[in-house]
């Protein structure tokens, strides 16, 4: 039971760079998840940690232990691949006992010396794993006869027999189903909650990464993004990318600026104004909100954007709609015409073709500067009469 | 209507016809001389030499003599021949196997510096017909003592299955996924232990088929050992139904020999038709995959 | 403080040095088995080994390219008829076996009834070890008391002297030849056309195009790599397919069935109390090996053939 630390790890391949300077502590017992896109080098993070790949620079720490040199079997970390790489040519319950094989224990008499597992050890613990999984009706199979949901099964319970320090999943769950994997999803964290042990896990899947971690990692071209927990990754994004990325549905995004006025500050997006707390000096910025932050009206009152209903997505309990704004005309106004925004109302009272009034909730708004980081000291507010 | 889909239908039942006309002959073209042999080979000594009296043969002319001739024939003895097609045979098969798993091995899974000039190598050098290696070959064995020795045919043998059960091998390994060893890696082995423990199972099927055609050859080889073996000690199989199907005695012998060519091909085919579906797969690993 | 060295460098030798070690039997033979003797071979056709005159046995010398100076312009027939023939061989060869061995898969691949049996029986001669069917074989063409002249003889052809004249001798050894080949060809193809998928036929069904135009659109096109890593293979095999030709006709008559690899055994090993002429016999082989290069080289260079080979 320990924890993990990346210490300015970078990685470079023979014609590309995969990481860049990234440095993060995992807690022991810790639920971390790695979020990026395809090629993003998330995996690289994982396969360094497990010592498949060595860094070009920088350094690993699984507890308090250097481990830059030491072998993959050396670190005592279990690893669950994409692919879950079960030995086709075993049974299922070799697969598990595997590794308890081939590791030796210390021995109780003396503990510099090491013995084999007995066979009755192996099968107490490849038993228990397996139960834990709900596979042990499987055991005498071959990999080959499983369904996908119980080889995902079988290599979760090949990583958990061993007890390792450290568990690693590459994307275990994203070549389930999408019916089963969401109670995969479940079962992992229900797994993570009875063995509390220290968990890092790779994604491409945003909401698999909320629902899991205890704190997420967001990575993009080999740069670390964001390090926090899901609600302040969603609430506090770190920059522009982070707040597209993440949460659903997605966030738009409004270029304005800030301006002087009554003696302190204010967002203008004509016709928009938004009193900005924290703000020290006039510029450009970005705006930033999810469908929730804006409101719908029949029409355009002062301070809102006149809109045309362009389409209309019926999700059930809230619907979703496609919003065309419309420019004000007023001169050296920003050209809003043809932007379309998406915001959640009730639908039914709107039909395609209907004009109406959009509203920006000043408080839930986010901003952002030229280089795509948000300004985390900016706090918007209603304006001032 | 009507008149057309009667057309259609006497046009697929010519169709039909044409195709079985089509495969009965393939069938007996394939299978006549397979029939000619086995015939030939029960037939009574006297009557195998008129050999058209034989494809229709009476029950009571069937005799075993043949067999008992070949089996129990003359000098060198049937045992002595087959065990040293067996020595040759079987040694090549078991040292080209050794060393073809550890070359697929390393060509396969590793990606040192010159890995790629090596693989073009081997595929250039295992462009060189076997046959000709024989010239140089002689003068070499001759000045090291290896004429008429197990090891001076043992030696050339294992090298000409080397090479093309190393590129079979790394064929193979090539399609077993490489985090297939990295879970292994993980699981607490080397990469050396990874090797033994998990991919070289993996590559059992495939070992199998190069030992086979690897022990195959040199079971079947004429060329090399008409040079190499002077004794008739070391006298193979294959050489001796070479020497008594070509000794001129007419016709009078065709019992014998068909006699001995099947006793000496029948583990053969027997193997070759239980393995065929595999055989054919790893053989055209490259082709069908294309 | 950043950690400026490099890790990767020291890791990946560790990782990946084993293979070296793996690699040293399979070097070894490479080099004393493989190369060395390839280079021998081409000292030797660069002396006057055997070739009569000064050289004998124990006493040759180096004459730098004299032989292929005598192989161009006094022995030029001779060489000439050598190559025709190793083409003429090998590509006569190919075009039967995918000519018969597309036709049968073609015929096979339908909803025929007994298909399997047909298979299986078809697949028997391949199964049947080469270099004991082409003995067998070569006593059916015998004259005398050869089974193929009593069959013909039965409906009332005259017996042949197969092995006597040049043009019925090539066609012995090309019916042996697709004996021994074409079954392996039939059921390759026929693998390669049921992994088609059959929604590709339905489609162009659907389109209105018949039989034919299915095949030369859809099958032909899907076979195109098998046909021609198969026809390679097929070729640079049958190039060097010893023993049919020294087993059947042993290169006569004359030698207007002689290839460069029989030849060359012949003139090193060949006829009892014949010196040998090794120098010749090298220098065939030399030849032989520089063909099969290059076709090899052309074929790689103008198809995507490498995708299958190396990585």
């Amino acid at each position: 039971m320990t924890g993990v630390r990346l210490e300015n790890i970078s990685k470079q391949f023979k014609d590309s760079t995969a990481l860049e300077d990234v440095s993060f502590a995992v807690k022991d017992g810790e639920f971390v998840v790695i979020l990026g896109a395809s090629g993003s080098g998330k995996s690289t993070i994982l396969r360094i940690i497990a010592g498949l790949e060595v860094q070009t620079r920088g350094h690993v720490y699984i507890g308090d232990m250097l481990v830059d040199e030491y072998e993959p079997r050396d670190r005592n970390i279990a690893m669950v691949f994409q692919s879950y790489a079960l030995y086709p040519h075993l049974r299922v319950y070799d697969n598990i006992a595997f590794a308890l094989r081939v590791r030796k224990v210390p021995r109780e008499d003396d503990p510099d010396r090491y013995r084999r597992r007995t066979r009755e050890e192996i099968d107490d613990r490849v038993r228990r794993a397996a139960d834990l999984l709900g596979i042990g009706d499987t055991l005498t199979k071959k990999p080959a006869e499983l369904s996908g949901g119980q080889r995902q099964r079988v290599a979760l319970a090949r990583a958990i027999v061993r007890d390792p320090e450290l568990f690693l999943l590459d994307e275990p769950l994203s070549n389930l189903d999408a019916k089963i994997r969401s109670s995969a999803r479940l079962e992992l964290k229900r797994i993570h909650e009875q063995l509390k042990q220290t968990f890092v896990f790779v994604t491409h899947d945003q909401s698999e990464a909320m629902t899991l971690a205890d704190r997420l990692v967001v990575i993009d071209h080999g740069h670390l993004l964001q390090f926090d927990t899901p609600e302040n990754v969603l609430s506090r994004p770190a920059n522009q990318f982070v707040a597209s990325f993440v949460g659903s549905p997605e966030m738009m995004f409004l270029e304005g600026r800030i301006r002087a006025a009554n003696g302190g500050f204010a967002f203008e997006l004509d016709p928009v104004r938004i009193s900005v707390r924290g703000a020290r000096a006039p510029g450009p910025v970005t705006v930033g909100f999810r469908p929730w932050d804006l409101t719908v009206a029949k029409t355009a009152g002062p301070g809102a954007f006149p809109a045309v209903v362009r389409g209309i997505e019926r999700l059930g309990s809230s619907d979703l709609l496609f919003l065309e704004l419309q420019g004000s005309g007023a001169p050296g106004a920003p050209a809003m015409s043809g932007v379309t925004v998406r915001a959640m109302s009730r639908a039914y009272e709107y039909e395609v073709g209907d004009s109406a009034g959009v509203t920006l909730a000043p408080d839930r708004a986010l901003f952002f500067g030229a280089d795509g980081d948000r300004l985390d000291e900016l706090e918007g507010a209603p304006a001032g009469p | 209507m009507m008149p057309r889909r009667r057309a259609r239908k006497w046009l697929r039942l010519g169709r039909r016809i044409a195709s079985h006309a089509v495969l009965i002959v393939a069938v007996v073209f394939a299978l006549f001389p397979v029939y000619f042999i086995v015939i030939t080979s029960f037939s009574k000594i006297p009557i195998a030499a008129i050999t058209a009296q034989v494809l229709v043969p009476k029950v009571s002319q069937l005799t075993l003599g043949s067999y008992q001739q070949a089996l129990s024939g003359q000098y060198p003895a049937f045992t002595s021949l087959l065990e040293n097609s067996l020595i040759f045979a079987g040694s090549a098969a078991a040292i080209g196997m050794g060393l073809a798993a550890f070359t697929g091995f390393a060509l396969s899974k590793f990606n040192f510096p010159g890995r790629r000039s090596l693989v073009y190598f081997i595929l250039i050098i295992s462009l060189f017909p076997s046959f000709l290696l024989i010239i140089p070959y002689y003068f070499m064995f001759a000045k090291l003592g290896l004429i008429d020795t197990y090891p001076g045919l043992i030696i050339p043998y294992s090298a000409g299955a080397v090479v093309f059960a190393g590129i079979l091998v790394k064929n193979y390994m090539d399609s077993i996924p490489d985090d297939i060893e990295e879970a292994a890696l993980m699981d607490g082995l080397s990469r050396t232990g990874a090797f033994f423990r998990v991919l070289l199972p993996l590559c059992y099927p495939v070992l199998g088929l190069a030992a086979f055609l690897a022990f195959v050859g040199p079971y079947t080889d004429y060329a090399l050992a008409h040079v190499f073996i002077t004794s008739s000690a070391k006298e193979t199989l294959a050489l001796n139904l070479y020497n008594i199907a070509t000794t001129d005695t007419g016709a009078s012998n065709y019992g014998v020999v068909t006699a001995f060519a099947i006793v000496m091909s029948l583990p053969i085919v027997v193997f070759y038709m239980a393995f065929q579906r595999y055989i054919i797969g790893g053989l055209t690993l490259g082709a069908v995959r294309g | 403080m950043a950690d400026l060295r490099d890790h990767s460098v020291g890791f990946r030798f560790r990782r990946e040095w084993p293979a070296y070690i793996y690699l040293i039997p399979t070097v070894v033979v490479l080099l004393f088995l493989n190369a060395y003797p390839i280079a021998y071979t081409i000292y030797i056709s660069m002396t006057d080994f055997g070739t009569g005159g000064r050289g004998s046995l124990l006493n040759y010398h180096y004459i730098g390219l004299t032989n292929y100076y005598t192989a161009f312009h006094s022995g030029l027939p001779t060489t000439l008829t050598l190559l025709e023939n190793s083409l003429f061989w090998a590509g006569g060869s190919v075009v039967l076996f995918l000519a018969v061995g597309l036709g049968l898969a073609t015929v096979l691949n339908q909803e025929i009834r007994g298909r399997a049996v047909y298979r299986t029986l078809i697949l028997l001669p391949w199964a049947m070890p080469a270099f004991i069917t082409i003995l067998v074989w070569s006593n059916m063409w015998q004259y005398d008391y050869g089974i193929i002249n009593e069959v013909l003889a039965t409906v009332g052809i005259k017996p042949v002297a197969w092995l006597v004249h040049a043009d019925t001798a090539w066609t012995a050894l090309f019916v042996t030849n697709l004996w021994l080949s074409f079954p392996f060809y039939t059921v390759v193809f026929l693998a390669t056309m049921q992994a088609i998928p059959k929604d590709l036929y339905e489609a162009a069904s659907i389109d209105g195009a018949g039989s034919f135009s299915r095949f030369r659109r859809i099958t032909l096109p899907y076979l195109a790599p098998t046909i021609i890593f198969v026809g390679l293979m097929g070729f640079l095999f049958t190039f060097n397919n010893f023993y049919p030709i020294y087993l059947i006709t042993s290169g006569g008559p004359g030698i207007s069935t002689q290839i460069f690899i029989t030849e060359s055994y012949n003139k090193a090993f060949g006829s009892v109390g014949a010196s040998p002429q090794l120098s010749t016999a090298a220098l065939y082989s030399v030849l032989d090996f520089v063909i099969i290069v290059a076709i090899t080289v052309v074929v790689i260079w103008r198809t995507d053939l490498t995708r299958n080979w190396l990585k």
